[in-house]
């Protein structure tokens, strides 16, 4: 924590490293982190005030948020910033929160309209990886393809109160969405970014979309993918080789009520090892690793 | 002297003949630095003062080696750049599939080759960000957000690993600055440009950074299903030059495959460099006394020279 406190900028956000410019994402994970402390101290209030604010301030007039203060363009960071406003809990986010929810049910991916569908049959692309293109997430930016860490955090917004006075369209997205992660699960468990097998070889799934993956989809806890997946998890939590992976596995075991196994290097050890790039979201998701996820993954509500 | 990072399109008519230079290395095992250092120093690059990036291909998690371009290679020719007197060598790159790029850097050992990492390494998927228009529109794309490490830089080495590719045929010194793009804007693949156009997008992005060096990992290389599911192909070679176009048309014909068939690669070669033989100089190794043959998939069987 004191790395996250000392790294936060005068205009309230966090750079991706300490010292670099504000952005949505890694203010989004510092705050997650700040809420995940339970009782905060007052200085800590004031860094999650003061990040909220620059979350507020940064939002587009469709309602998105970008990933750069300079684009006017939203993307995928509009729902992690969702998700994170409405953990506040504050009525004074109400009209952020709903704007951003709208733009995020109105963001279709390309790849899935009946165009696309129909021209890639026509070039045989169905022939380079076997999905069902029928299905519709979420993309990283608006007009592309549906990939599986934007759909889990859209359906991760998507449970959220505010979400459930959008309505049927709302609800018919989660739907979409859900189908869609399972579809682009790689064979045997586990997600990467959404590739489960190119021309016929199976996809290596990856820690970071496995657990976004697992947790926006853990109302299924009982679906043999979740459990599959849980085992793939548990199978390679003792390789995992990046703090922020190492993290974010614990995490997800820990949702699912798991322990992660004994003799692997503890979050201090992998900080130590990978000095490198000081990593805010890194850091984030490490203090949300040794915190009760009901303080930060919760207000969810099924609509 | 060769001039930084000139953004300057010039027709390739208008252009002086290239120079590329085949090395032979037979593994990541022998003494690299020397090789590499003699090399860079054939080509009087002007790096004195100066700030060198160097943009390897870190692709995946690649417990086999065969993925990534081989730390040894990237650490021999950080040592190299710093002996010609470069002030500042980084390393940076912005990973495509795999957002935990720590956990990437931990599976190609590259500490243990080029020492601690900590003011060495750029994730450019999470740097700074500066807006630039694209000049050229080969693309849909009107501009793109680059890294403020790569925009800074006054000498941008590509550095590839030989490496076929299931979309754009070959991945080398032009398609490896697909990296430079931050994830952190356009996500986990940088699925913008798949949709722009490969081949298309290829060109913007090195109208726009002109990478002004390149040396290809072509010891061990990958052939087939690359860049990430194919198989591995030794080749013995490590490739240098001043003019990334021309290196790549090279590769190729070391890959026995044609240039000219590769369209990124046939555009390039009206406006950012050359791919004609007759306008590049070769010097090392001849081309014709280290061809391997590379697999490439059934689509792009047309890419390969006639027998």
């Amino acid at each position: 924590m004191p790395f996250l406190r000392e790294a936060q900028n005068g205009d309230g956000g966090w750079g991706f490293q300490p010292g670099a410019q504000s952005r949505v994402e890694p203010t989004c994970w510092a705050v997650k982190a700040f809420f995940s402390r339970g009782d905060s101290s007052q200085a800590d209030q004031r860094a999650i005030d003061q990040g909220l604010n620059f979350l507020r301030t940064s939002q587009l007039a469709d309602g998105s948020w970008a990933s750069t203060p300079e684009e006017k363009t939203g993307c995928w960071v509009t729902s992690l910033v969702c998700w994170v406003l409405a953990g506040a809990r504050d009525e004074q986010f109400a009209k952020a929160i709903d704007a951003g929810l709208r733009w995020v049910c109105e963001d279709w991916p390309r790849d899935s309209s009946w165009l696309q569908r129909w021209v890639r049959k026509l070039r045989s692309a169905d022939r380079i990886s076997k999905q069902n293109n029928a299905l519709r997430g979420w993309g990283w930016t608006p007009g592309t393809s549906s990939w599986v860490e934007p759909t889990a955090f859209a359906l991760l917004a998507l449970e959220t109160k505010r979400a459930g006075e959008l309505g049927e369209l709302a609800q018919k997205r989660r739907r979409l969405g859900e189908a869609l992660l399972y579809d682009r699960m790689c064979p045997g468990g586990g997600w990467n970014c959404g590739n489960p097998e190119v021309y016929g070889v199976a996809g290596e799934p990856l820690v970071i979309p496995t657990t976004w993956a697992l947790l926006a989809l853990r109302e299924h806890s009982d679906q043999r993918e979740n459990a599959d997946s849980l085992a793939w998890m548990e199978g390679n939590f003792a390789k995992i080789q990046g703090p922020g992976s190492h993290a974010l596995a614990q995490v997800c075991l820990a949702v699912y009520g798991r322990e992660p196994s004994a003799g692997v290097d503890s979050a201090g050890d992998y900080h130590a090892k990978n000095e490198s790039l000081r990593s805010i979201q890194a850091a984030a998701w490490t203090v949300l690793a040794g915190s009760d996820s009901q303080t930060w993954l919760g207000d969810r509500v099924r609509n | 002297m060769k001039t930084m990072r000139n953004r300057e399109l010039i027709p390739s008519f208008q252009r002086p003949a290239s120079r590329v230079m085949i090395r032979r290395a037979a593994s990541y095992e022998q003494e690299l630095g020397t090789l590499i250092y003699e090399s860079l120093a054939e080509f009087g690059l002007a790096v004195k003062e100066k700030v060198v990036l160097l943009k390897p291909n870190l692709v995946g998690l690649d417990p086999l080696g065969v993925m990534n371009t081989h730390p040894a290679v990237i650490a021999a020719a950080r040592e190299s750049f710093l002996r010609l007197g470069a002030s500042q060598v980084l390393i940076g790159d912005g990973p495509a599939m795999d957002r935990d790029t720590e956990a990437i850097l931990e599976s190609v050992r590259l500490r243990e080759f080029a020492g601690p990492l900590a003011h060495m390494f750029v994730d450019l998927n999470v740097d700074d960000v500066q807006r630039v228009p694209l000049a050229t529109r080969a693309s849909r794309l009107k501009e793109l957000y680059f890294p403020k490490t790569v925009l800074g830089a006054d000498l941008v080495v590509s550095m590839p690993k030989l490496k076929t590719h299931h979309w754009a045929g070959v991945t080398l010194s032009l398609k490896n600055m697909f990296g430079v793009v931050p994830g952190s804007c356009y996500g986990w693949p940088k699925n913008v440009l798949h949709w722009a156009g490969i081949d298309q997008a290829i060109l913007d992005i090195n109208a726009a950074v002109r990478p002004n060096f390149a040396i290809v990992d072509g010891i061990v290389g990958m052939e087939g299903n690359g860049p990430i599911q194919g198989t591995s192909k030794a080749c013995g070679v490590l490739i240098f030059g001043d003019d990334p176009v021309a290196v790549d048309a090279t590769c190729c014909r070391v890959m026995g495959l044609r240039p000219e068939k590769i369209k990124y690669l046939a555009s390039a070669g009206t406006m950012l460099g050359h791919i004609n033989v007759d306008k590049i100089q070769q010097v090392g190794e001849n081309i014709a006394t280290v061809q391997v043959n590379f697999e490439v998939l059934a689509e792009f069987s047309g890419l390969r020279k006639a027998a």
